[in-house]
């Protein structure tokens, strides 16, 4: 029931202490309004004028006011911070992503990552708000409650004291069960309503098999099953809310009967028993709020479980030592890596005459050895392909370059040479392909270049949101977007990208080299496969646009389209995760070594 | 359609309404339970009140026999009607979401496939699977309770009425403060700001996984910062509106707080004239009147949240209204009654076919006329936008010509309907596979297929290492959108379910656009030898592979630019010449 992750929020247990001062005051509260409440029925009831009772009345609502204006102050501190917590969390967990990029999002999915920061910290915003102050009152209250009725009625505080550990061990042990129950139940819907969408998604496919209408019946049995089955575990699993709420009524109504007979004989007056009767229900009242908002905050105890090791690590690791670790951190898990980059040294800026040379490189994905042990040099603005069959390593290495992944042994160096120092770094320092100074002279050109939801203009200056319009029109015109341009009702400033207008892979690609043709300081270009899914008319056309963009730049170019390979300088064949052969292309074909094989295999003797 | 957008949203709701009418019986017991649960509770503090009031004027405890029975089975009775009645709400909120999905799927069945509909991302369908979620919601937490709270003013107002017509009056005012006037506040001063605040969630929501997908571009350009700042300030944004929304609630709460201790002093006052000092346990009463209200303030106090939460429920009734209305009966749809049947041989023939989407203004298809014997192995090339996957949508009879006409074996495609599925199978450039056992995924062209049957597909196309591999062999879940399995072996998968639909005629739709090149090439091997006598029709984008075809067909301005076998292009046309040498590249010194 406790959370360990809420009590090392910052400024959660002042909080706490604050809320639990607020509980005794609703404390208070409640009993200032019954004490007037029984005074006025008292003195009515004997037949007092109505304007004796007034006062008392007036006491009454008073006190009834008083407590709601407990819980207005209440929320009024919860609402502050429980969206300065959620805030914090946000900006944290929004921190990383952006500045880790791919290789967070990637883990966490950029479905995941997008609901974690906005709908998870709501719901831990709600939560915040909702278990906060009824942990406080569920403890205070009831507390408060007995220790006022006991001096006047030790019978009735008998009850309410022998109840209590009932329903907390009934919460405890029974609710345990009731919640596993409920626990398969949500599984089971979620289940259901993943097979929902996931029909929905297929429903192509369906339809192309002659199944479309057929389906439909499938989903209502399946859901009529569902509801069947639901009813069924129903039945037990909300008996946990009707037990404790009998609990409550039924030590009601033994307080009640338990006065009435001492009533009868005289042993207690009526005042007091009055009293204790107005108050039974209010000291079963915190643990069935406790109980009824449990559920509705389970989302957001799981979503803070999955928020602080993300976005409050410093929060994390200090529980992490109290409570021995639970590898909570699982999901954060990399960011280490990162920091141990911090050592390395900054990139050069890239010129003519400088060197990158990898030296060992390996990177595993879990168990396998992605890339093994890759050593290669390129110097100045060399053009360099890479080429491999799917699984080879390729994209790892592109991943590696890009310095979205670190190396998990070996290591880059850079370096600026002077002539005749030869390919290699000599003596140069390790860096971190992840630093700033070596990403901002980089232009990475993927399959899909991603599109933002902007105008075109906005798109192409991504890189450079200060340029000029004379210079995104020559960029726009060396990337051979002018016919585009012309067609687009706003031109340069219609809005593109997922939901506005769509484009073609091809005009994808052209925006992504006007990026790099706008931002003349990036002199590294890494191409993943930029023509791969292009209709091969379009394919020629970009070539055309593609060779002078690299002109005067390092290019790194994976590709399996082996007509590239024409104009690089200098190719990476990957075979397995290593680097098998490295070499002037022509050179290699004609020794008939991996390069050969690799054409071998993909032409496969079709022509 | 403006007129129809214009009308209240309840007036043209088809969604919510009619589910009213479904299961009424069911609906009117869920609701007279839930009544029943408060009046118990009142009961119970009621007679309690008068029990301990009248206790001590009674010789013997014989006297109370009748207070004390009814405090003992308000006591038990009210947990267990309130028992009963959350089983009752929630088996009516589950049959109707039962109807509500299979409704969204003959909604979403309705326009699949066709070239004209939008095209719906998964994320999309699951927003409106969600909807759904947010329906029942909308049952559960704010119409039942809004029902059931009503029913109770009534039944309040009128008892006291027929007590005293004042006392009556007094109710209905009082508690219409805080049970009907609080409500309507909240939705008129809360409803605007609610539906601004979800506009700008929206909004955000939208900008933020605009700006993660792109995340590997705001790296690079190490402005990462700038953005993180935009979105505090959006956020900012929302948070203002949320803080002006909850400042109206705190002081909406009390106010309508104010009127339910108002409602006690008010029965107390009435109860302490009508009853005070009277003999014979007359005086009993003023405690029971004063502490039986009690417990109905739990039915009154949520209903201005609940009501203000339905307006957040305003985009997900919208959303389901916005869908097609789905046909109930298609006639001559479901492929054996009286669909008609085409001829053998099973030539497609397309002839002069002029095709435009509905608001644009240029003909993606323009006269265009192809006939393709049965047995050929077409391949269709072109560059996107020249009309390859809108020939592809004709010819599996989705998509309706402007002019001309496309048939296969002499009956129109669109005609066929589901029963094209006899005639055609289809491999579209993303294979589709369900969170299924790999059997039922296979089994879906061909429901009573044996396992032998499937297994034998499976190693007809090159997939026996792979099932021998799987732990559970055939029964093994293919995962979500089947994740389990590399692009390649779905595409191996995709052929296999084709291959046990045994149709006669098969398209694929650039099946190889995700592959690497020896992947392709296996894959071509396979296909040409399974399908070896079937008519192929190869949507593609480059050409290797192409010459292993009997004709090669390019699309462009609208009609057929270039047909002719392989080798005869080769010879004939500068073009395909051309063409070819950049795709071998270097390969081919």
């Amino acid at each position: 029931m406790m959370d360990r992750f809420l009590l090392r929020l910052p400024g959660a247990r002042p909080m706490l202490a604050a809320l639990a001062a607020l509980a005794l005051a609703r404390a208070a509260a409640v009993i200032g309004q019954a004490w007037m409440l029984a005074c006025a029925i008292d003195g009515l009831r004997a037949g007092g004028a109505l304007a004796d009772a007034a006062w008392h009345m007036a006491g009454f609502f008073a006190c009834f006011l008083a407590r709601q204006g407990v819980a207005f102050v209440q929320d009024v501190a919860l609402s502050r911070y429980a969206a300065a917590r959620a805030a914090q969390l946000r900006r944290g967990l929004l921190a990383r992503v952006f500045e880790e990029g791919p290789a967070l999002v990637g883990r966490l999915g950029t479905g995941g990552a997008v609901t974690l920061a906005l709908e998870g910290v709501e719901q831990v915003e709600t939560y915040l708000r909702l278990i906060l102050p009824k942990m406080a009152c569920v403890v205070v209250v009831p507390l408060a409650l007995l220790a006022f009725v006991f001096p006047f009625d030790w019978v009735s505080g008998l009850i309410m004291l022998v109840v209590f550990p009932f329903i907390v061990f009934y919460m405890v042990f029974l609710g345990k069960v009731a919640k596993a129950e409920a626990g398969k139940q949500q599984q089971e819907f979620k289940r259901l309503a993943n097979h929902f969408v996931d029909t929905l998604r297929g429903i192509d496919t369906l339809k192309l098999f002659g199944r479309g209408k057929q389906q439909g019946a499938d989903i209502w049995e399946s859901s009529e099953r569902f509801r069947r089955a639901t009813m069924k575990t129903m039945r037990t699993a909300i008996l946990s809310g009707t037990v404790l709420d009998l609990f409550s009524t039924f030590s009601l109504a033994a307080v009640a009967i338990m006065l009435g007979f001492r009533l009868v004989d005289g042993s207690i007056a009526f005042f007091p028993a009055l009293l204790v009767l107005v108050l039974v229900p209010e000291y079963f009242k915190p643990i069935r709020e406790f109980a009824s908002d449990y559920h509705a905050s389970l989302d957001g105890k799981t979503a803070l479980a999955a928020l602080v090791p993300l976005a409050m690590p410093e929060a994390d690791e200090a529980g992490a030592d109290a409570d021995g670790g639970e590898g909570a951190g699982a999901l954060a898990g990399g960011s280490g890596d990162r920091e141990a980059d911090g050592v390395a040294g900054r990139c050069p800026a890239w010129s003519e005459s400088c060197v990158l040379e990898a030296r060992g490189v390996s990177f595993d994905y879990g168990e396998r050895r992605a890339l093994a042990d890759a050593s290669f040099a390129v110097r100045g603005f060399s053009k360099v392909g890479i080429v491999g069959m799917s699984g080879s390593g390729k994209s790892t290495l592109v991943n590696l370059l890009s310095g979205f992944a670190a190396p998990a042994a070996g290591s880059f160096f850079a370096a600026e040479t002077r002539p005749g120092d030869g390919a290699a770094a000599a003596g140069a320092a390790p860096v971190s392909l992840g630093d700033p100074s070596w990403q901002r002279q980089l232009v990475y050109i993927p399959q899909d270049p991603y599109l933002f939801h902007a105008t075109l203009r906005e798109n192409v200056a991504f890189y450079q949101p200060g340029a000029d319009d004379a210079a995104v029109a020559r960029a726009v015109a060396a990337a051979g977007l002018e016919e585009l341009v012309a067609v687009l009702p706003q031109g340069l400033d219609t809005p593109i990208g997922e939901g506005a207008r769509a484009l073609s892979g091809g005009q994808a690609q052209r925006i992504a080299l006007a990026r790099a043709f706008l931002d003349e300081g990036r002199r590294i270009l890494l191409f993943d496969e930029p023509t791969a899914h292009l209709d091969i008319e379009t394919e020629l056309e970009l070539k055309e646009r593609m060779l002078p963009l690299m002109e005067g730049r390092l290019v790194f170019f994976a590709t399996h389209r082996l007509h590239w390979l024409d104009d690089m300088d200098l190719v990476l064949v990957l075979e397995d995760g290593r680097v098998a052969e490295a070499g002037e292309p022509r050179a290699l074909l004609a020794a008939g070594g991996a390069l050969a094989r690799l054409v071998d295999r993909m032409e496969g003797g079709c022509r | 359609m403006s007129r129809r957008e214009s009308a209240p949203l309840w007036r043209r709701d088809r969604w919510v309404k009619p589910f009213f009418k479904q299961y009424r019986k069911a609906l009117a017991a869920a609701l007279a339970l839930g009544v029943a649960t408060f009046v118990f509770a009142a009961a119970l503090m009621f007679t309690s009140g008068y029990l301990i009031s009248g206790a001590p004027l009674v010789v013997t405890v014989l006297a109370l026999n009748v207070p004390l029975g009814l405090v003992r089975l308000f006591g038990v009775g009210k947990p267990f009607l309130q028992y009963f009645e959350r089983l009752a709400s929630h088996d009516w909120v589950l049959r109707m979401t039962s109807a509500l999905r299979l409704r969204l799927y003959r909604a979403v069945e309705a326009e699949a496939l066709s070239p004209r509909a939008k095209r719906r991302t998964g994320d999309v369908l699951g927003l409106l699977a969600e909807d759904i979620g947010h329906l029942q919601n909308l049952y559960l937490r704010t119409l039942f309770p809004l029902v059931i709270a009503g029913v109770l003013y009534l039944v309040l107002v009128a008892a006291t009425g027929v007590l005293s017509p004042w006392l009556g009056l007094a109710i209905l005012g009082v508690l219409g403060l805080g049970a009907v006037a609080a409500p309507l506040a909240s939705v008129l001063a809360n409803a605007a700001r609610e539906a601004r605040r979800k506009q700008l969630r929206t909004g955000l929501y939208d900008q933020l996984a605009d700006n993660v997908l792109g995340v590997a571009d705001w790296v690079f350009s190490q402005r990462g910062a700038d953005y993180l700042a935009a979105h505090e300030r959006a956020q900012e944004r929302i948070r203002a509106e949320q803080r002006r929304i909850e400042r109206f609630d705190r002081w909406r709460d009390l106010a309508a707080q104010a009127t339910f201790g108002a409602v006690v002093v008010v029965l107390l006052a009435w109860a302490g004239t009508r009853f005070g000092g009277l003999p014979d346990g007359g005086s009993n009463w003023v405690a029971a009147f004063a502490l039986g209200f009690f417990p109905l303030i739990e039915a009154f106090a949520p209903l201005p949240a609940a009501v203000q939460e339905a307006s957040a429920y305003r985009g997900s009734i919208e959303r389901l209204n916005a869908l097609p209305e789905p046909a109930d009966d298609e006639p001559g749809i479901d492929g054996d009654g009286g669909a008609p049947q085409p001829q053998r041989p099973l030539d497609i023939v397309i002839a002069d076919a002029t095709f435009r989407y509905p608001g644009t203004d240029t003909d993606v298809l323009r006269g265009l006329s192809l006939s393709i014997p049965f047995g050929q192995k077409v391949a269709v090339l072109g560059r996107s936008g020249a009309g390859k996957s809108t020939l592809a949508a004709l010819i599996r009879g989705d998509a309706r010509l402007q002019a001309g006409s496309v048939s296969l074996g002499g009956v129109p495609c669109a005609a066929l309907g589901d029963g094209m599925a006899r005639y055609l199978g289809v491999i579209q450039q993303r294979t589709y596979l369900f969170n299924a056992p790999l059997l039922d995924n296979l089994r879906i062209g061909r429901p009573d297929a044996t396992r032998e049957e499937v297994a034998d597909a499976l190693r007809r196309v090159g997939l026996a290492g792979l099932l021998e591999r799987l732990p559970e062999g055939l029964d093994t879940y293919a995962g979500e959108a089947g994740a389990r399995f590399s692009g390649g072996e779905r595409h191996r998968i995709a052929l296999a379910r084709v291959l046990l639909q045994g149709a006669p005629v098969v398209l694929l739709d650039e099946p190889f656009a995700a592959l690497d090149p020896v992947t392709e090439r296996e894959l071509l091997d396979t296909l040409l030898d399974v399908f070896a006598d079937r008519t192929l029709i190869l949507v593609t984008h480059h050409l290797q592979g192409v010459s292993r075809m009997d004709r090669v067909v390019f699309l462009g301005e609208g009609g057929v630019k270039l047909d002719g076998a392989p080798a005869d292009l080769e010879r004939e046309s500068a073009f395909y010449r051309r063409l070819l040498a950049l795709d071998a590249g270097m390969a081919a010194r």
